[in-house]
């Protein structure tokens, strides 16, 4: 591939350290990575995203957050690659909080390595030009008779080397290239291998940093406990208690903050240490004004989406002519789906440390969106965003959680009180009572088809709290934007009708890893197992037929890709030897299409009466050209605990307004006695890579679904399917 | 007399409330991070370190009750991280975020102790208390076992 820019050179900068060295730094226009022309090394505040160094160590720093999605491992490795560095020698850095310089960093929508890859890759090909172009000056011969191989510059004839370390100081000298072209596939060192987790010593050992541990001389602790309805307030308050106990520093009301990523108000007590602060908490006697949402109930709320969705609501798009379609259809069939709210529960709880002067603002946070604490804080300080240093530090887990950042709000607000730097640690009650839940939904869908099984029409209704209620509170039904997988859906649907029904928001409503995926890939892939079953034909040759007859040329792509990632997956989990399985046993087949990335799964299952156990999962993946086998492969793992916890048990349940769950003895999320074998199958793929860190979510509920359908004849259309009650 | 408490080798006083679980005398008294906060009720097994060699949940073990008693964090687990577990987790890739996995193998390194060959049923019951949201439990079995592995053929 070869990438032409005529102005690359405002773009890329090179420039001497001050220890020696080169460092390159890349600046894309809109969504980019600047440079800085301060070239000057230091610690805190590194102006480039690839150092090497005299002794040709190499620092490359990893704008994104990492969260365990691998990312701070994936994008530098491909840097490394591009520049033909020796992985052994390369560190990896996580930025501060810097847009201006890093280019975009929240970290969220599985982006990280369609938004990122190209332009790292291309700072790494160029800082290898650079390194080849100082080699060839010291050896007075063309630049295009040397090449690069692991950390040092070769030329072919003399058989002469130079290291990159050798190398570092003279090639920050020499120009920028107008065009890089990168590797091909077949030169890969590091992209598309397997690649350990390059934390993972830190990790073993206990000595990575996450947002709980920064430690600062001085530092005071702080507990908090939040209105437990969105929209209530504080009404009355005696903290007298509370104060009495020994190591109490102070107590601090925070009033809610409406804007997006504001707190939701609350009462925090500040104490010598953690603990301390908790008990504290215990001991105040609020009195909260619980405001107008006070009387949301889900069991309630759901029972009316379904009736929203049972009737006509308002349409969002329309193709061909659904009632002609439904009406000379051979068979029509019509289902709900459902599902309920859920709860990031990351291991690590919101967690910050926040020091807020006169003339400063310095943050040590688990962040997803390092920009959005600094917008958050200068709103709430009447400071510029750029006067607030953000330090992104691990997260212990996120999965959406932490791209919001009240909890940070909130330590600032105490630190301005108390005037001293503040960890707020929240406590796992707090964390699961005060989130941006996924939302709780409904889904109604009516459809005809011919003697053969074909589509001849498809009404699709849908009713949630959107995620645009957090920025427009006015919002009350999914937005069409909210449509684009239901509208999109690559079964060339020429008779299609898609309506919104209404769902006004009552709690504050967030991305949860895979977003909206997890209940459109529940409600496609059951209806359409269903439909199988209609037909009376098997779910993969059913699945095959809706594919093939696609003649929509703007579904051509993901139709194909769909259908061939669903017959990996397929053939891999047996399908076509299944009959041999034990009666109780059957295997379920979804596949979904989302962030870009392609994901099938075949979940084999044992029915017993009640009980659903989870024996195998073959799990499909079509990302492009896949950057890391390990974290692509770990990511589908995850996918199926996190897929499996909330197709079975874990949903967030309001009472009276407030969340009735606590902790994780009445949020139970998975654990490792229930661990089916993953298997998973990458597809060797041309295309453009793409992220991983969602899409494996939405296909195993609704596989699971179907492969406990197959194996008892009962059709769960509610997630969760066993809910605990609570 | 003032209480003792041995940390990974070290003599530190409880000079605490003496119902201040271990968990928080080690994070905010002592500022060894290691051992991690997840549930504060005993629930998730992130804050697992060993009192006396026994796995134990630090979020609700009142210091004061350790007067005397030898506590082993991930810290003082192995001299240079290659506890044979630390190696096991290394050799399967275990973590994604990583901040549960000390009490994970803090967990597993008391269990071997007192099992060292045991069935998958085995790990599985031993690990249930230990919670691990980015669902790497496939490779925590797999290390739990090649450990297991590695320990017989160190004994035999």
């Amino acid at each position: 591939m070869s990438i032409a820019n005529e102005s690359r050179r405002k773009f890329l900068k090179a420039s001497t350290l001050a220890t020696g060295g080169l460092a390159i730094s890349i600046h894309l226009p809109a969504h980019a990575i600047a440079f800085s022309d301060n070239a000057q090394e230091s610690t805190f505040s590194p102006n480039a995203f690839i150092h090497i160094q005299d002794n040709g160590d190499v620092l490359i720093y990893c704008g994104r957050c990492e969260m365990g999605q691998g990312i701070n491992t994936a994008l530098p490795a491909a840097v490394a690659d591009e520049m033909d560095a020796d992985w052994q020698k390369v560190t990896v850095k996580q930025a501060d909080g810097n847009e201006e310089k890093y280019g975009p960093q929240a970290t969220g929508g599985s982006a990280s390595i369609r938004v990122m890859l190209t332009p790292m890759r291309e700072a790494g090909a160029s800082a290898k030009v650079m390194l080849i172009a100082a080699a060839a000056k010291v050896w007075n011969v063309e630049p295009s008779t040397c090449h690069a191989q692991k950390h040092a510059v070769y030329h072919q004839a003399s058989g002469k080397k130079l290291s990159y370390g050798e190398l570092a100081s003279l090639a920050a000298k020499q120009t920028v290239p107008e065009t890089v072209t990168l590797k091909a596939k077949k030169d890969f060192n590091y992209i598309g291998k397997f690649i350990p987790n390059q934390n993972i010593e830190q990790i073993i050992k206990g000595q990575l940093t996450y947002g709980v541990d920064t430690k600062l001389p001085g530092l005071k602790y702080a507990a908090i406990v939040h209105c437990p309805v969105l929209g209530g307030k504080l009404k009355s308050l005696n903290d007298k208690d509370a104060r009495a106990i020994k190591g109490v520093i102070d107590v601090v009301v925070i009033d809610r903050l409406a804007i997006p990523y504001g707190s939701i108000g609350g009462v925090a007590v500040v104490a010598d240490n953690s603990w301390t602060a908790q008990q504290a908490v215990k001991k105040l006697n609020i009195d909260w004004d619980l405001g107008e949402n006070a009387h949301y109930d889900t069991k309630k709320y759901k029972a009316q989406l379904v009736k929203n969705v049972e009737a006509p609501a308002q349409l969002v798009t329309e193709r061909g002519n659904l009632t002609e379609g439904l009406t000379n259809a051979a068979k029509t069939l019509k289902a709900t789906y459902t599902g309920g709210h859920l709860v990031h529960a990351p291991m690590e709880p919101n967690a910050s440390v926040v020091w807020v002067k006169d003339d400063s603002c310095e943050v040590w946070a688990a962040t997803q969106s390092p920009a959005d604490i600094q917008k958050v804080l200068a709103q709430f300080l009447g400071r510029e965003a750029k006067d607030i240093e953000v330090h992104v530090t691990m997260s212990g887990g996120a999965f959406g959680r932490k791209f919001k950042c009240d909890y940070v709000h909130e330590a600032a607000a105490i630190s301005q009180k108390i005037n001293a730097p503040v960890q707020l640690t929240w406590t796992r009650e707090e964390d699961t009572k005060t989130g941006y839940y996924h939302s709780i939904n409904a889904q109604h869908i009516e459809a005809g088809i011919d003697e053969q099984g074909n589509i001849k029409g498809w009404l699709h209704r849908v009713a949630f709290p959107s995620i645009g209620t957090l920025f427009n509170p006015a919002q009350i039904r999914p937005s069409d934007g909210d449509f684009s997988a239901v509208d999109n859906y690559p079964y060339g649907i020429e008779n299609f009708r898609s309506e919104s029904g209404e769902a006004k928001a009552h709690t504050r409503i967030g991305w949860y890893r895979a977003v909206y995926a997890i209940f459109y890939g529940f409600s496609f892939s059951s209806f359409t197992d269903e439909l199988a079953y209609l037909a009376g034909k098997d779910p993969l040759t059913y699945l095959n037929q809706l594919y093939d007859n696609n003649t929509n040329p703007d579904q051509q792509e993901q139709a194909a890709r769909s259908k061939h990632v669903v017959n990996l997956a397929a053939k891999k989990a047996g399908w076509f030897e299944r009959d041999k399985l034990p009666k109780n046993q059957a295997i379920g087949l979804a596949v979904h299409y989302s962030f870009q990335s392609y994901v099938a799964m075949a979940v084999r299952v044992e029915v017993n009466d009640e009980d659903i156990k989870v024996l195998q999962v073959d799990s499909a993946i079509d990302c492009g050209q896949v950057l890391n086998v390990n974290g692509a492969t770990a990511q589908m793992e995850g996918a199926v605990v996190m897929g499996m916890g909330l197709a079975l048990r874990t949903e967030v349940t309001f009472r009276e307004g407030a969340v009735v769950n606590t902790n994780f003895h009445n949020y139970p999320v998975m654990r490792i006695n229930e661990m089916p074998q993953v298997n998973v199958h990458i597809v060797d793929s041309e295309h453009p890579s793409t992220g991983l860190g969602e899409p494996g979510v939405a296909p195993f509920a609704p596989a699971l679904s179907n492969a406990v359908f197959a194996a008892s004849g009962k059709r769960y259309r509610d997630i969760p399917f066993k809910p605990m009650s609570v | 007399m003032e209480k003792m408490i041995i940390i990974n080798g070290e003599k530190y006083q409880i000079d605490v409330d003496s119902n201040m679980p271990l968990l928080w005398f080690l994070r905010d008294r002592l500022e060894i991070t290691g051992t991690k906060f997840g549930c504060g009720a005993g629930l998730c097994g992130a804050c697992t370190v060993h009192v006396d060699g026994v796995a134990t949940r630090a979020c609700v073990t009142p210091v004061g009750a350790l007067a005397d008693k030898k506590v082993t964090t991930i810290e003082g687990l192995s001299v240079d991280g290659d506890h044979p577990l630390q190696k096991a987790w290394v050799e399967n890739n275990v973590p994604q975020c990583g901040y549960c996995q000390a009490g994970q193998i803090m967990n597993a390194a008391s269990f071997l102790q007192q099992n060292p060959t045991p069935s998958s049923d085995e790990i599985d019951n031993a690990m249930q208390g230990n919670i691990c949201r980015c669902g790497t439990y496939q490779r925590i079995k797999k290390a739990i076992a090649d450990a297991a592995d590695e320990l017989a053929k160190e004994v035999s």
